[in-house]
């Protein structure tokens, strides 16, 4: 306490700047003459009692000093003398302190920004015990690639694993209404005893279900979500053992979730509830394979995910006698952690982030060390000076290292804005797949790891120059050189220029891909393409009659609407490929009077149910036969349509049209029941299987005015001359007079194909701006070397044009040294990015990861800039008069 | 011990804050002979490192300081004891007797036995 008054006092003398010397000599004064008369009284003369007295003080200007270090803080003093020598320093500088600050703040900024977006993907930890330990099990086929499982294959695989502690599934996510007072629609998963435990989450409030609560019939009961107990009861903690109704039946509250809850597959989920599966069932029910759900495992320690899929394979082949034979073939066991499951495909593009990110770091340091180090080699003479004024080599380092410390300080606060604005940005333009992202915060960690980097990059090459014993030669040298610093400065100056080509020749890589993606034939008109979803609930429309009223009512509606030239209903819209859709086998499409395709050949089948004005509105040309008519849709045939890839599919060599087709069903053994179909027409390809999807084969059946071709499954498409904010609002009121309590989500075909282009378009933006920084980085590396030389050089320049030299030698002489930077860089550079254009390879669409033309122009863009920032320089040494170049100094 | 001794790092301010309390206010130089005549005349203050040490017990509260004019009529800056030095006083000069207490008893010819 003493100490911290005793601090703050000096510390407001520091502060208060003002002197107070002249209080302490006049006590000093009074204390001598004291001494001096009684010096005089004991006899002494006043000359030698003068002198006796100063003497037993030990010095007047050593008391003096040792009184004013401690008034005030010495060290501080010093630093505060030190930030405003280094201040006036920068002022005299501002090209080197703004270029310093700009290259800090760049390199801080991005590499922040980033890795708090890619941390949370890459190394966010999971809200489960031992996160690591945990894995998906599942099968996995062409038509499902994320991996399921059913109830007939996952208790044999409980009770006969080995390489797992425990198992458990989830029956996922579906909406339940809390039908109460103030009734809300909730999210209700249903989980398995053991899956609380699996995952080490333990309640914040009440506990677990327990093994006779999952039960079929057993107990109805209930955990709520954090988030749940928050809105609904205000965290009562009385609401254990409460009684709530849930889609009209009492359940009873066991416990509350812990507040970072999350299923594993991410779903929201406001009620868990227990699966209470009928395991004597699982071989009955649905076909004989059991209830579909998602199954997931704990690790025995030391087990890894390869080993438990060695272990679990055997297990599986016993299994798939439960698969019916025709496609047992295309299943197989998939095994993965659950961060790989949870994160699908974001993780090369994190991992490609964070290379970008991390190269542009290096080229800012690379900047910031060049950049210091030929200050360093400009100040030799400055530190010369100064050192044979008495200035002590720490004190020197110190000087040295304050400037360094002042730069980076101003460089990371600059840095700081940034990356928060380029996060916000970021944040902005992502595409909704990526997860978590929209939760990404400025990581503190990060800022600090970057600022440090920066300040010890800056550190060590600014402390080079005050570590060298100063040449006395430097005192009076003419003109400076340095070669060890000239050297690094090249070498730093070749890296940059490597680095950004890697950067660029990615971010053009990319660039293409996305100009590709974006450029391609859709197959269909999206322009003036309206599509209306109406997500009708389950509880009020229990009939496929009951959907088919509303939506031909709909289309009837719609169709009287000014603008609108055209109303088609469809089950599904292309070209998104994960959405919901109807899909078969090309070996399940048997033709009358031909012999079946070889099962487990041909791949898969992309089918839809639409009306006839489907082809209509998004003008997909009809390019044999004919379409569907509106009169079919009031008979009982069954017309189908097939796209011109599946009619050459199936047909090599006939006329396809007037074919007759019929669809296998598995009910759960093989059975050719269904409708016969009978060709009446071949449309042209449309995109089906995502924008940077291989196309499927495609068949469109007719959607009839029967009941029998109607679900849940329904969109809306019109086509209209109007702008969508026109049309919308009448869209809305028409739905509306048919169902009030529907809402119509309206969105122009072009959004939708746009929201697919957005994580490509997310990549492109983020790894070009990399690109660009990098090469404006390194741009400004050569510019700041080659300029720095010409100035360093400017006597013997003029010595050269005194002895002959023309203007053009001179550029050479200059130009060239920066030539040969550009090509040694610029070759280092394209191999290194040939080898990492191997790592965007499943980024990139259309375009080969060693594209020429890619190549070529990130090579020449790059010469050319690159000369230019050399060229300016070596112009104005040109220019350099030789009489005032040999009066220099 | 006729020979004079050097003042132990950390014991002048004692010796100042215990000569403060017994004379009361005093000025730099007169403090300083005053300490000197207490050790009978066996200690030689560095009067030089007395300001500073002052200046530290000031900083730190245990005194003040205040312009007066001393016994002959000359400009002095006179110490007087705080509170907290009053306090500082009896609490330091307890830990110092304590301390050669001990140390006595690690010294004596009877610890050796």
């Amino acid at each position: 306490m003493r100490k911290l008054k005793a601090l703050w006092m000096r510390l407001r003398v520091l502060l208060a700047g003002r002197s107070e010397d002249g209080e302490f000599d006049a006590e000093l004064e009074s204390h001598v003459a004291m001494h001096v008369e009684d010096g005089v009284r004991a006899g002494m003369s006043a000359e030698e009692a003068r002198r006796q007295a100063l003497l037993r003080l030990g010095g007047a200007e050593q008391t003096r000093q040792a009184y004013r270090e401690r008034r005030t803080l010495p060290w501080l003093e010093n630093l505060v003398r030190d930030v405003r020598y280094a201040l006036r320093g920068f002022r005299r500088n501002p090209v080197f302190t703004i270029t310093a600050i700009a290259t800090l703040a760049l390199g801080i900024g991005a590499s922040t920004a980033v890795f708090s977006v890619v941390d949370r993907i890459l190394f966010r930890g999971l809200p489960y015990a031992h996160d690591d330990r945990l894995v998906s099990v599942g099968l996995v086929q062409s038509l499902e690639k994320q991996e399921f499982t059913l109830g007939g294959f996952f208790y044999e695989w409980r009770d006969n694993q080995k390489p797992f502690s425990s198992m458990t599934f989830e029956r996922g996510v579906n909406a339940c209404d809390l039908t109460e007072a103030n009734p809300v629609q909730l999210q209700c998963a249903r989980v398995a005893q053991t899956f609380l435990p699996t995952f080490g989450i333990s309640p914040e409030l009440g506990r677990n279900f327990l093994p006779e609560e999952d039960l079929p019939n057993g107990p109805k009961v209930a955990l709520i979500s954090d988030g749940l107990w928050l809105s609904r009861y205000n965290r009562d903690p009385r609401v254990l053992n409460r009684t709530i109704d849930l889609d009209d039946h009492p359940v009873r509250i066991l416990g509350v979730l812990p507040k970072d809850f999350e299923m594993p597959r991410l779903q929201p989920a406001d009620i868990v509830l227990p699966a209470a599966v009928d395991v004597a069932m699982q071989h009955t029910v649905n076909s004989g394979i059991g209830y579909p759900m998602w199954a997931f495992a704990r690790l025995k320690p030391g087990v890894s995910v390869a080993e438990a899929r060695a272990e679990m394979e055997p297990l599986y082949l016993h299994t798939q006698q439960w698969i019916p034979a025709q496609f047992r073939e295309e299943f197989r066991l998939q095994i993965r952690s659950i961060r790989d499951r949870q994160m699908q495909d974001a993780y090369t593009a994190a991992w490609v982030l964070l290379g970008a990110v991390f190269a542009v770091l290096l080229i800012s340091c690379a900047n910031v060390a060049s950049l210091f180090s030929a200050r360093g080699a400009a100040r030799q003479r400055e530190l010369a000076v100064r050192s044979a004024l008495g200035a002590s080599r720490g004190r020197l380092i110190r000087q040295t290292l304050t400037e360094a410390l002042v730069l980076s300080l101003a460089g990371a606060a600059a840095g700081c804005v940034l990356a928060e604005l380029l996060l916000r940005v970021f944040i902005a333009i992502a595409p909704t797949g990526v997860p978590f992202l929209a939760a990404a915060r400025l990581d503190l960690r990060i800022v600090l790891f970057t600022v440090l980097v920066s300040i010890v990059c800056a550190g060590l090459c600014g402390i080079t120059p005050a570590l060298e014993r100063p040449r006395a030669t430097a005192l009076v040298a003419r003109s400076m050189k340095s070669g060890t610093h000239a050297r690094l400065r090249r070498v730093l100056v070749a890296a940059q220029i490597a680095i950004s080509v890697v950067l660029l020749s990615g971010g053009s890589l990319l660039v293409k891909s996305f100009w590709n993606l974006e450029q391609q034939n859709l197959g269909m008109k999206t322009r003036g393409v309206i599509a209306v979803h109406v997500p009708l609930s389950g509880a009020r429309y229990t009939t496929t009659q009951a959907y088919m009223d509303f939506y031909l009512r709909a289309e009837a509606a719609l169709r009287r609407l000014p603008g609108v030239i055209a109303v088609g209903i469809s089950d599904s819209l292309p070209p998104d490929a994960n959405g919901w859709h109807g899909g078969t086998r090309l070996a399940d499409m048997f033709v009358a009077g031909k012999p079946s395709t070889p099962a487990g050949t041909g791949g898969t089948v992309v089918t839809r149910n639409v009306t006839p004005g489907y082809f209509q509105v998004l003008q997909i040309p009809i390019v044999a036969g004919q379409g569907f008519t509106e009169e079919e849709r009031r008979l009982s045939d069954h017309p189908m349509i097939l796209s011109r890839t599946l009619a050459a599919r199936l047909f090599p060599e006939e006329n396809p049209v007037g074919q007759h087709i019929q669809q296998a069903t598995y009910n759960p053994y093989f059975t050719l029941s269904g409708p016969v179909y009978t060709v009446v027409g071949v449309a042209a390809d449309v995109k089906n299987a995502g924008l940077a999807g291989q196309d499927d084969p495609e068949y469109y059946t007719l959607r009839r005015d029967n009941a029998d071709d109607w679900s849940a499954h329904a969109v809306i498409v019109l086509e209209t001359t109007l702008p969508v904010s026109v049309v919308a609002p009448w869209i809305r009121t028409q739905i509306a007079q048919i169902d009030s309590t529907a809402p119509a989500e309206i969105e122009t075909l072009t959004q939708t194909v746009n929201r697919l282009a957005d994580r490509p378009r997310f990549e492109t933006a983020l790894l070009g701006f990399f690109a660009l920084c990098g090469l404006l980085m390194a741009v400004i590396g050569l510019y700041g070397v080659i300029a720095f030389m010409a100035a360093q050089r400017t006597q013997e320049i003029g010595v050269r044009m005194a002895l002959g030299a023309t203007r053009m030698d001179i550029l050479r002489l200059i130009a060239g040294e920066g030539v040969r930077l550009i090509v040694l860089g610029g070759v280092v550079g394209l191999g290194a990015a040939l080898a990492a254009a191997q790592l965007l390879k499943s980024l990139l669409f259309h375009v080969g990861t060693h594209d020429p033309v890619s190549f070529i122009a990130v090579t020449l863009l790059l010469a050319l800039v690159a000369l230019a920032a050399t060229l300016i320089p070596a112009r104005a040494a040109m220019n350099t008069d030789p009489m005032n170049a040999l009066r220099v100094e | 011990m006729a020979e004079k001794t050097d003042v132990w790092q950390g014991t002048l301010a004692l010796m100042a804050l215990k000569t403060l309390q017994a004379m009361g206010p005093q000025h730099g130089y007169g403090l300083a002979r005053r300490i000197e005549q207490t050790s009978g005349d066996r200690l030689q203050l560095n009067y030089g490192t007395l300001y500073p040490a002052l200046l530290k017990l000031e900083q730190e509260g245990f005194i003040r300081s205040r312009w007066g004019v001393s016994e002959n009529n000359r400009k002095a800056k006179f110490y007087e004891l705080s509170k907290a030095g009053q306090r500082r006083v009896l609490k330091a000069a307890a830990e110092w007797e304590q301390t050669t207490e001990i140390l006595a008893r690690f010294l004596s010819p009877a610890h050796e036995g």
